[in-house]
């Protein structure tokens, strides 16, 4: 008994036995904005792309976006073109998407 | 010359080309895209099932900040539809949301022809006819279908 179990131990010290071998492996991301919507749902372009107001008046700079169209995020965590938005609170000072009374979390570029 | 309504409503029209809600249709009219054609096929298991309803929408230049003027072109017997084919409905006006587009709308629409809401009435005789005398209103409804086949 003692001499099997030394021999099986050796047998596998020398021939390891392989559970899998790797060929290949590939590398799947997941991003997204931390935000709840990526599109304005008020003029229903991109957040990160200009308005379509400032498209219209073609207010860009070299990058193709007007300076002052920012992303605007609401309490709520809905985002908007500032732009967007602000024309909207003149009327009703509520989120378009979720009633709730608006107020601005912060802008980002 | 290109406004940010017209803008918003070449993008509402893309919308409902790619990804059509059931029972309705819409298209800017051929010279203004301010002014649309729309159809709403009345839904089923309701009396107004198998009518083609026909509507006109028209923008302003502050779409989607305010929102349209919807009527229905066709004759309509219903409690929030008035004898113009004025519409009384919440979402078009002082629950309207700048989020809503074209197919919003008209699904809201075709929903409130499932559901009326007699409390609103802007037919106080459809009104009336819904709440006390159903196999009426749904006659009455069903004349409105017919009519709907001729024009
Ligand atoms: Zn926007
Ligand atoms: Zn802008
Ligand atoms: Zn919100």
């Amino acid at each position: 008994m003692d001499e099997e179990d030394k021999i099986s131990d050796s047998e596998n010290q020398t021939k390891p036995e392989k559970m899998f071998t790797l060929k290949r492996w590939n590398s799947v991301a997941m991003w997204s904005w931390d935000c709840s919507t990526d599109t304005c749902a008020i003029c229903r372009v991109q957040v990160m792309d200009a308005c379509l107001r400032c498209q219209a008046e073609s207010k860009k700079d070299a990058t193709n976006k007007d300076v002052t169209c920012v992303v605007c995020w609401g309490e709520c965590n809905h985002s908007f073109h500032h732009c967007c938005i602000s024309l909207w609170v003149k009327q009703s000072n509520r989120c378009p998407l979720c009633q709730q009374e608006w107020s601005i979390q912060r802008l980002s570029s | 010359m290109s406004t940010p309504a017209r803008r918003r409503l070449m993008r509402d029209f893309k919308r409902l080309q790619e990804d059509p809600p059931t029972g309705v249709s819409g298209a800017p009219t051929d010279n203004n895209i301010m002014i649309w054609n729309a159809v709403i096929f009345g839904p089923h298991d309701t009396p107004f099932e198998d009518g083609t309803f026909k509507l006109t929408i028209e923008f302003t230049e502050e779409y989607p900040n305010k929102p349209p003027t919807v009527r229905f072109v066709s004759k309509m017997f219903h409690p929030n539809v008035y004898a113009d084919g004025g519409i009384c409905l919440d979402i078009l006006q002082n629950r309207w949301s700048p989020t809503y587009d074209v197919s919003a709308i008209l699904t809201s629409i075709q929903s409130l022809l499932s559901d009326p809401n007699p409390n609103s009435p802007a037919n106080a005789m459809a009104a009336q006819l819904y709440k006390e005398n159903r196999r009426e209103y749904e006659k009455r409804v069903k004349a409105c279908v017919e009519q709907s086949f001729i024009d």
